[in-house]
């Protein structure tokens, strides 16, 4: 199939362009550097191919390199087709500093080029307009102005768009006036004679960073969104928790009233309705974290944050630009250690890499919320928008962060005397302020509960299956003399210190599969145990059976920074090349984990 | 002087970099707009010497002491 070249300056809306002319559903978000790989869609007969932004020919960063190292190859190839070069509107000179350098050396390959004018919707409501002829024409290349967002103008360019891949030869790059000049100076004309002016587009950006950034009101605003944003993962899940729950026992109920007594009804009622009932309870919450993230992403407030961090970050060998990945890898670790790309110091990329699996990805949601639960009282303030459960939740994820600086301090003195020092230094573009699109972020929202499920939903059912065969028998419903209990007591001593019992053990154990595998298992063994009992969440039964306050806490500081998760291993192999970090970092967050689970138990009992 | 002495609210055109910058940083920072004579304004400076605001014609760019110390203006 013939290729469509995709290239131009970071966050000109590539990818949102992409994803309406392919259907697909890239990431897009309003800061530079969210695309660090080659995404490859179908567009009518077509292949479009994404690629990261870059500023320039000559990469700085490893996104970049991706790209630039691509762009030269599909240039050689003869299966591309045109290249398809965005340009900002909003930022004409910056974005043909880049886009004059692509045409040349297309031009130098044979290969035609088209530009498209994007985000004009914004341009047209600040009260300007591009006279898009004389623009193609002082270029030398087919123009289009168009709204990958608003779709203003998409319609005349697709089927444009097919027209040009068909016969590239037809629009090859033409001399102009100005292809003698270096693609500086050319851009600088262009932009002067045709571009908006800065003030029009500036104006609202520096007003809102004058709040968002004061040097007193921008940190508390910052601490207060990330505490906002933390809580509220619990808080605004909750009632939307609790429906999902009455809604999986009112259907457990009607399926076991329908069931003869017996064997099958006990499964039923232990493995599907205990097991992975237990565990799509906490699909709220993933959807909550998903949808706050989002927002945050789309309104180019993270650039901002990197930027406040940046100095704090770096007394632990990090960087501002180690925010985003953090970030996201609350969502999960492995999208967020491809994000590291984007930091131009190797050193500092390093550390950001061996330290997110730290941050507590969404796989750790359930396990917390479960706990959290059967510790803590529900206690609400300020009219049901922050609650105790919430607070320490967002604690948990400051223990995760607290504990990655310390190990990026760490790494950083020891990287230092192995490695070289290379450092780029810190230079981040602050993109203008936008009202997030509701529609992506509905998709995406929807999407990360569905996600979820399919990615645990299988695990937890099968290891639910496991374990109540042989939580069940061969006493028929008598867990503790069940076949799992002969098998649980033999790891019991290990996890003794930490003041669990065989049960527990058994699901730290089993969540190496999957952390959500946790209480899936003690669901199913709950639901065998007090299967005389009338149906009532796990929460309660954890409860009831005497769970302990110290437990609890060892048992949480566990998940936090024990590496569960065979994934992050093999995508952290994949970035750095070598295994030597990858599998004694798993090795080392292991053993870290028990030994603080084991301080925390020994001090609070 | 150079960017980083730049207050706040104030401007003042690119007169050189620091000789011992790397090359390809210089054309990075060329093409990211910072070229000689372009009038380059600080919009903000952040505590504990953390990165500056700073606005060059069409973008705004948070930068460091580290990059901003290298770049020489006329005031
Ligand atoms: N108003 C408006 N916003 C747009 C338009 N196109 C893209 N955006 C927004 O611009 C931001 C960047 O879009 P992306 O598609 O992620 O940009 P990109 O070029 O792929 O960025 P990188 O992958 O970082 O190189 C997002 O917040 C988009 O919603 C547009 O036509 N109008
Ligand atoms: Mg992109």
């Amino acid at each position: 199939m013939k290729k469509i070249i995709l290239v131009g300056k970071p966050n000109s809306g590539k990818s949102l362009l992409f994803n309406q002319l392919t259907g697909l559903r890239q990431h897009v978000a309003n800061f530079p550097g969210v695309t660090v790989e080659l995404k490859s869609g179908t567009f009518g007969d077509f292949e479009v191919v994404d690629f990261p932004g870059t500023y320039s020919l000559q990469a700085m960063s490893s996104d970049e390199i991706i790209a630039i190292n691509q762009l030269h190859k599909a240039l050689d190839h003869e299966d591309t087709a045109l290249i398809l070069c965005n340009l900002d509107a909003t930022k004409l000179e910056r974005s043909l500093v880049f886009a004059l350098q692509a045409q040349a050396l297309a031009k130098e390959h044979g290969k035609s080029v088209v530009f498209t004018l994007n985000i004009m919707d914004q341009v047209k409501r600040f009260g300007y307009d591009y006279d898009v002829e004389a623009l193609s024409k002082v270029l030398g290349s087919p123009v289009y102005a168009i709204s990958a967002k608003t779709l203003l103008g998409i319609s005349e360019f697709t089927a444009a768009l097919k027209k040009h891949a068909a016969a590239p030869e037809k629009c090859q790059v033409q001399e102009t006036l100005l292809t003698q000049l270096s693609p500086l100076e050319a851009a600088k004309q262009i932009a002067d004679e045709h571009g908006i002016k800065q003030e029009l587009v500036l104006g609202n950006q520096t007003k809102l960073d004058n709040i968002l950034l004061n040097s007193f009101f921008g940190g508390i605003i910052f601490v207060a969104t990330m505490f906002f944003l933390f809580q509220s993962i619990f808080t605004w899940a909750t009632p939307l928790m609790d429906l999902t729950e009455a809604g999986v026992f009112g259907v457990g109920e009607w399926v076991s009233g329908a069931l003869p007594e017996g064997v099958v009804a006990d499964f039923v009622n232990d493995a599907i309705f205990g097991g992975l009932g237990a565990f799509l309870v906490f699909i709220p919450q993933i959807m909550v974290l998903t949808l706050i993230i989002g927002l945050l992403e789309d309104s180019g407030y993270l650039a901002r944050a990197a930027l406040i961090c940046h100095k704090p970050l770096s007394l632990f060998g990090l960087s501002g630009r180690s925010f985003i990945p953090y970030l996201s890898a609350h969502a999960c670790a492995i999208p967020a250690i491809m994000a590291a790309r984007t930091i131009e110091s190797p050193r500092k990329r390093l550390v950001t890499m061996l330290t997110i699996p730290l941050m507590s990805c969404s796989a750790r949601i359930p396990v917390y919320a479960l706990l959290v639960a059967v510790l803590i009282p529900d206690e609400r303030y300020l009219g049901g928008w922050v609650s105790l459960q919430g607070a320490i939740f967002f604690m948990l994820y400051f223990g995760g962060l607290v504990t990655a600086l310390l190990v990026g301090r760490l790494l950083d003195i020891w990287i230092e005397k192995g490695e070289q020092r290379n450092d780029l230094p810190f230079i981040l573009e602050l993109p203008s302020y936008r009202l997030p699109h509701w529609r992506p972020l509905f998709y995406k929202t929807l999407n990360s509960g569905i996600a979820f499920v399919r990615r645990a939903g299988p695990v937890i059912f099968t290891v639910s299956l496991v374990i109540w065969v042989l939580g069940y028998f061969p006493e028929q419903g008598n867990l503790q003399s069940s076949w799992l209990a002969s098998i649980g007591k033999l790891v019991e001593p290990v996890f003794a210190p930490l003041g669990i019992d065989w049960r527990y053990a058994v699901a730290i154990l089993l969540s190496f599969l999957a952390r959500e595998v946790f209480v899936g298992v003690l669901g199913t063994m709950f639901a065998i145990e007090n299967a005389e009992e009338n149906m009532s969440g796990l929460v309660e039964q954890m409860q009831a059976d005497g769970f302990t306050f110290a437990t609890g806490v060892a048992l949480l500081a566990f998940y936090v920074i024990a590496l569960q998760c065979v994934a992050t291993v093999a995508t952290l192999k994949g970035e750095l090349g070598k295994n030597r970090y990858s599998w004694g970092i798993f090795v080392a967050y292991g053993l870290l984990a028990y030994l603080v689970s084991f301080l925390l138990y020994t001090m609070l009992s | 002087m150079t960017i980083w002495d730049l207050p706040k609210k104030t401007s003042g055109k690119v007169a050189r970099f620091n000789l011992n910058m790397p090359e390809n940083l210089k054309t990075r920072l060329n093409e990211m707009g910072f070229t000689v004579g372009q009038l380059v304004t600080c919009m903000k400076r952040t505590p504990f010497n953390g990165p500056l605001v700073i606005q060059v014609q069409d973008c705004v760019y948070s930068v460091d002491k580290q990059i901003a110390s290298q770049i020489e203006i006329q005031s």
